[in-house]
């Protein structure tokens, strides 16, 4: 049909025949967004496609520490100061039990923007995500590379590159 | 992924599919005894607090010993998990997963333990950061409010910690059991708790990048949560509470009574699901030295916990101490030093008592030794408080022995439970660490398993 895509898919069992394959996809210049890789397992390092592999987990996590720091502290004092207790004398906010409390603040808003982060870089929380082809040989331990051609029939560059194996 | 790591894997999923005899017999007696724990609490709450045993000047009981044993014994999980996994740890892969879900649900169950001691568990509500109807907001000045924010914050974050590496292999049970067109129930439910996971690099990427953040913050929220339990205790005034090594001695008797708890769990997976291709001799050994490691830090601690008690001579502070070395405590103290420290020197310290059954029989000693030392904490010193007059005694009610047994009951009936939803050793760390083994050892690959004929069509 004109105008669709057409998916080619291959099945690697061990890491290095799926390199082979990407870096033969990346040799012929494809595009990152026509190149799908799937592994049960992280392949690490993989020939560039022209895209690099970003998280901004570390900067999340600082960030999500610095406000769940901040609202435990507000916590604390606004608390302390919204209904204040005779002290005798001390402070009203006692800045020991206000550390320690904006510590767990500080863990825990960390660690909720690591999850949202890990969830929204993946494209996660997709619930009724449809099964996709080989997933059962995935499931196995392959690797399934993928390619999509827009010539129909396929171009001979993407065969070549993912039929490394077959 | 070669041939036979594939049929090795097999033991791992078995579990998981159909009905197992053995494993539903398990799970009801499980279910039993954890309805001793709400038959018992529900009597309490009916016939109130009084029930217990607990009256002056022993106000905390085997309610409060328990809750410290249980978040002692969380400390297995996610503190081990997360200090292997930030050493890199190779040994570590099969353990993570069965170690981090002892954690969740030891902290689900030491958690209701403050529920029940209150007596009236309705009133928790005050503890929580909300004002109440006379505007008043809790009292961060108490270690109690502490003691909230700290478990709160630990159990969000092992839950988290546990669920996060386990999507991958909840996307392959999910694949799995879409492909073998399985009981409905269960593709569902993995279809859901996969939450669309489909093994892209740049995911990978994220997770790795996600648990290793996790591992970094996780390690000084179980070192705080055992910290401010113990200060639960140190804070107060009251003779062998106050002091300042009350923190790192519960953290290094929190980490001993964990990896006792590993070490049972460990034999029971190994000998009831038959996954010692993964929980190996070598993997007993390495947790039967790091027990004998803390075994050796909680001796000195308890050492250097009474050596100056007994130096200073502060009359109050002796009267426990004799009652403990020689007095009504003397068998449950000195049993304890004996499983704690005397047992895991003598077994672990030789290569034969690093297998399995060795280190499973000082899992049991330690676990029954360390619940020794909390009640002795707990009961042993409020017995005696610094006026004369109000010394009491205390005697554990069949509710709280009750509500005691029940707990393990309810540990065992979850753990059982989760052991047939979910792979108790993390299929893609293993296969990972397969990979890596084959790499790093200038091996060759695996031989693959048969290819599959060249696939063309469209996107699924």
């Amino acid at each position: 049909m004109a105008g669709e895509a057409t998916w080619l898919h291959a099945v690697f069992s061990s890491s290095a025949d799926a390199r082979d394959a990407v870096r033969k996809l990346a040799e012929a210049k494809i595009a990152a967004k026509d190149v799908e890789i799937r592994s049960s397992v992280p392949l690490g390092e993989l020939p560039p496609l022209g895209s690099e592999l970003r998280t901004r987990v570390p900067l999340t996590a600082l960030c999500g520490g610095l406000v769940g720091g901040t609202a435990a502290f507000m916590l604390v004092s606004l608390s302390s100061m919204a209904y204040p207790l005779p002290t005798g004398g001390m402070a009203i906010v006692p800045m020991p039990p206000a550390a320690i409390v904006t510590f767990e603040g500080v863990a825990m808003g960390a660690v909720l923007s690591v999850v949202a982060t890990v969830l929204i870089e993946g494209g996660l929380l997709r619930l009724r995500g449809r099964p996709g082809p080989f997933d059962r040989q995935l499931a196995d331990g392959g690797i399934v590379v993928s390619v999509r051609s827009r010539a129909v029939p396929p171009a001979g560059w993407a065969s070549n590159a993912v039929a490394t194996e077959l | 992924m070669s041939a036979p790591s594939k049929g090795r894997e097999d033991v791992l999923f078995r579990p998981l599919s159909g009905v197992r005899p053995g494993l539903v017999a398990c799970t009801i007696l499980a279910a039993m005894l954890a309805g001793v724990l709400w038959f018992c609490w529900g009597y309490q709450i009916r016939y109130d607090i009084g029930v217990a045993g607990i009256n002056r000047p022993v106000f905390w009981g085997l309610y409060i010993a328990t809750f410290v044993f249980w978040i002692g014994i969380s400390h297995a999980g996610t503190l081990i998990s997360a200090i292997l996994r930030v050493t890199s740890a190779e040994w570590r892969r099969p353990v993570t997963r069965c170690a981090e879900a002892i954690t969740v649900f030891a902290l689900m169950i030491g958690g209701l333990f403050p529920l029940i001691h209150l007596g009236r568990p309705w009133l928790f509500w005050y503890m929580v950061p909300l004002p109440n109807h006379r505007g008043l907001w809790p009292n961060f000045r108490s270690p109690l409010a502490w003691d909230m924010m700290a478990i709160f914050t630990y159990l969000s974050g092992s839950i988290l910690y546990f669920l996060l590496p386990m999507i991958p292999d909840l996307a392959i049970l999910r694949d799995r059991a879409v492909a073998e067109d399985r009981g409905r129930f269960r593709a569902r439910l993995y279809r859901l708790l996969a939450l669309g996971w489909r093994g892209t690099p740049q995911q990978w990427f994220s997770l790795e990048g996600g648990i290793k953040a996790m591992a970094v913050i996780v390690i000084p929220v179980a070192v705080s949560v055992h910290t401010i339990v113990s200060w639960d205790f140190a804070m107060t005034m009251q003779p062998m509470w106050h002091s300042t090594i009350f923190g790192p001695y519960f953290v290094a008797g929190a980490i001993h009574s964990g990896i006792a708890v590993l070490l049972v769990a460990m034999y029971v997976l190994r000998r009831v699901l038959k996954v010692g291709d993964y929980l190996t001799d070598q993997v007993f050994s390495n947790l039967g030295l790091l027990s004998l490691t803390f075994a050796l830090i909680w001796g000195y601690f308890t050492f250097a916990e009474h050596l100056p008690v007994w130096y200073a001579r502060e009359p109050s502070e002796t009267a426990i101490l004799l009652q403990r070395v020689s007095g009504d405590y003397a068998a449950a103290f000195w049993a304890m030093v004996i499983l704690n420290v005397v047992v895991p020197l003598g077994v672990l310290s030789f290569p034969r008592g690093r297998r399995p059954v060795g280190t499973l029989f000082v899992g049991l000693c330690v676990l029954v030794g360390m619940w020794i030392e909390r009640y002795l904490i707990v009961v042993g010193s409020l017995r005696f408080p610094r006026l004369d007059f109000t010394l009491g005694s205390y005697q554990p009610t069949w509710v709280e022995l009750g509500i005691l047994a029940g707990s393990f009951g309810m540990f065992a009936l979850m753990y059982l439970l989760f052991m047939q939803l979910a792979p108790v050793v993390s299929i893609w760390e293993v296969r990972e660490g397969e990979q890596h083994a084959s790499r790093v050892g200038g091996g060759v690959e695996p031989e693959p398993h048969p290819v599959v004929p060249h696939p063309l069509g469209k996107r699924a």
